[in-house]
């Protein structure tokens, strides 16, 4: 009996206690201290007691300042990156499942991964030593005659952007390249055999059945984009702050630890609310296609051709 | 409609030569089946007809028009793949219209065209369907009719019917027969099963290794008069039995060592010499198994029934020979009580007409 129930627990749950390290970490060290976080940002000390009280001022503060402005800024930056990373990434992934061979392939990829396990500050610094005044892409534009104030390749809008879509590309390239390398090529086949051009077959098979792949990638890409701060604290000089060097700045410089906080767990919820709006309009979609099959179901006992137009 | 003709067509992949200098003439309105076995080449000369894959040598007609190096999406023949490969993010609808759109044909037309299209694969009412909610069958009726709505002059099958169950596969073999009478189209059907393509063809090719062509025509040409030993053991079930030709009064005689001789008959347009080595070959269907003395064959050879295996309606006996050759007989059952009861290391004898007896040359 009681071996009956030490078999039961301790084996046929063999995966439940498997997991239960990676989950008690994840406990500990994420949503704990998240937790902390959120009850930090939303509770404050009364004036002159030691009571504490529930508040949503920090909150307020955010969406009546100039906070705001910058988590508009960051949005912004975070949006043009991920789509220069998917204008960029596209054709390499494309160029890497349809036109590479196997073995080429693992190379390439190979290429494309190295600089991630770069640590990000050597990434950055890199581009550092590349951009600078006397770098060595200022210095072959200025010898090309076509860039003669090499100052100002540093320091600005383009700089982050370079540094951004360097650093999140691969996270770009491999849920595209994952999709594409799986897909049926004789699709690509039939499509060309029922009169498509190659450009037809894209756009009409291709890249609909590539959508999920996209949709990660942008995910990937958007979503730590919108927080990072040393990319654009480093090549983007001190004149622009964006979200995530703000919060920086709230805990390490000005202490304002409930402030901080409120923008961190806005940072968490913003993403968030993003997934969710894709996945519902997702759903929904689903739902607009199943209820027209419902339609055609009724529709069928009177043999009626009269429908609406399929959605693609 | 318009026939196909392939000229002196060469293909190699990797330095393999697949396809060696084939010739073909596949005439126009025709349920015509490539046949042959795996690694034959069939395929691959399916896909350079499709345009799926370009000729290294040689030249393909679609009636007088050379389409040797015409792009596939410009050329009026399409093909039905063995995996169906339905584009699973759209509807049978919009899987069906896929050529219509392209074409930029109104709204009114693509509708009436697809309608009509899956009307005649008996799918309408599934339009708004994912590929992936249908069933196999289904999903070869989506492809037919996608294959067809574009009213191609060829329609190419490459072994359509592979990935169905056995039940499937014989309805939809006649539904295809019923839709190339219905679309006068010309269906070319790549296949390795020989009962498949008995039963669908009106002329049938038999291709052996590197694409070469062994015999062509009806299914019953092909099936009573092999002219080679691969077409006799490749189509249907087979006794091969060698010796050399006799002439004695007229008559013609093969001498097979250790049975002695069998009379056969040869029509005016073979040319054997007597004294040389040969072939027979005969059905086992033709062949009549008794342990009785009979009357009324041409020849009879003695042996013993080393394997009965009762299928229903026939029975299927292996018969060893004197000489140690086995001999394959086929006996239908015709009675419910049969009139004598072959068992096993029973003396039989088996009785056989000389027209049965198909020649071939060694």
């Amino acid at each position: 009996m009681i071996k009956k129930l030490f078999k039961n627990i301790f084996l046929q749950e063999a995966y439940f206690w498997l997991t239960c390290p990676a989950l008690l970490w994840e406990i500990c060290f994420l949503y704990l201290p998240v937790l902390v976080l959120a009850l930090y940002s939303i509770l404050d000390y009364s004036s002159g007691s030691t009571a504490i009280h529930l508040t949503f001022e920090h909150y307020q503060k955010i969406f009546n300042s100039l906070y705001f402005k910058i988590i508009l800024n960051s949005c912004v930056l975070a949006i043009v990156t991920a789509t220069i990373c998917l204008f960029i990434a596209y054709p390499v992934a494309y160029f890497l499942a349809f036109k590479v061979n196997k073995r080429f392939r693992i190379f390439l990829l190979f290429l494309i991964i190295i600089p991630s396990w770069t640590s990000l500050i050597v990434q950055i610094y890199a581009w550092f030593f590349l951009l600078e005044k006397n770098g060595l892409v200022s210095q072959l534009l200025s010898t090309l005659g076509l860039f003669s104030d090499s100052h100002h390749l540093l320091n600005n809008y383009f700089s982050i952007i370079v540094g951004m879509v360097s650093c999140f590309l691969p996270f770009m390239i491999f849920p595209i390249y994952a999709i594409l390398e799986r897909m049926d090529k004789q699709l690509l086949e039939v499509s060309a055999d029922l009169g498509a051009s190659r450009y037809e077959t894209f756009k009409r098979v291709v890249f609909p059945l590539s959508l999920p792949g996209v949709y990660a990638g942008v995910l990937l890409v958007f979503i730590p984009a919108l927080g990072e701060f040393a990319i654009p604290t480093l090549l983007g000089g001190s004149k622009r702050v964006f979200w995530g060097s703000i919060i920086v700045d709230k805990f390490l410089r000005s202490r304002d630890w409930r402030s901080g906080a409120a923008l961190a767990i806005i940072g968490i919820l913003f993403p968030a609310l993003i997934g969710l709006l894709i996945y519902l309009f997702n759903k929904s979609i689903n739902y607009f296609k199943r209820d027209k099959i419902k339609i055609d179901k009724t529709k069928k006992a009177k043999d009626n051709w009269d429908f609406t137009e399929s959605n693609i | 409609m318009r026939h196909i003709r392939v000229e002196n067509v060469n293909k190699s992949f990797d330095g393999e030569i697949i396809v060696d200098s084939l010739n073909l003439e596949i005439p126009a309105g025709q349920f015509f089946v490539l046949l042959g076995p795996s690694g034959c080449g069939k395929t691959t000369l399916l896909r350079l007809l499709a345009g799926l894959d370009s000729v290294d040598a040689g030249r393909i007609f679609l009636g007088n028009e050379d389409i040797t190096y015409l792009p596939i999406n410009k050329r009026r023949i399409n093909t039905v793949f063995q995996q169906y490969a339905l584009f699973p993010h759209l509807t049978v609808f919009e899987n069906v219209a896929y050529s219509l759109r392209l074409k930029k044909l109104s709204q009114t037309v693509i509708k009436e065209k697809t309608h009509e299209a899956l009307k005649t694969v008996r799918l309408a009412g599934q339009e708004f369907k994912f590929p992936r909610s249908l069933s196999g069958g289904q999903q070869q009726r989506v492809a037919l009719a996608r294959a067809i709505v574009n009213e191609p002059d060829v329609l190419l099958l490459d072994e359509p019917l592979a990935a169905l169950d056995l039940k499937l596969k014989e309805e939809m073999m006649v539904e295809l027969i019923e839709l190339q009478d219905k679309l006068k189209t010309t269906f070319i059907y790549v296949t390795h099963d020989q009962q498949e393509a008995l039963t669908v063809a009106d002329q049938i090719a038999i291709m052996n290794d590197k694409g070469q062509i062994e015999q062509m025509g009806t299914p019953k040409q092909i099936y009573e008069f092999p002219v080679s030993t691969f077409v006799a053991n490749f189509v249907g079930n087979n006794n091969i039995i060698e010796g050399a030709l006799h002439v004695h009064d007229g008559n013609f005689f093969v001498e097979v060592e250790g049975l002695g001789c069998v009379s056969v008959y040869i029509s005016e347009k073979f040319r054997l010499i007597p004294g040389c080595r040969l072939f027979m070959s005969i059905r086992p269907e033709k062949i009549f198994i008794s342990k009785k003395d009979k009357q009324g064959f041409s020849s009879r050879l003695e042996g013993k029934a080393i394997e009965i295996i009762y299928y229903g309606h026939s029975t299927n006996y292996l018969v060893k020979l004197k000489s140690g050759k086995l001999l394959r007989v086929f006996e239908q059952n015709e009675e419910h009580f049969p009139q004598e009861i072959i068992d096993y290391d029973d003396l039989v004898y088996l009785y056989f007409q000389k027209e049965n007896i198909v020649l071939l040359e060694h």
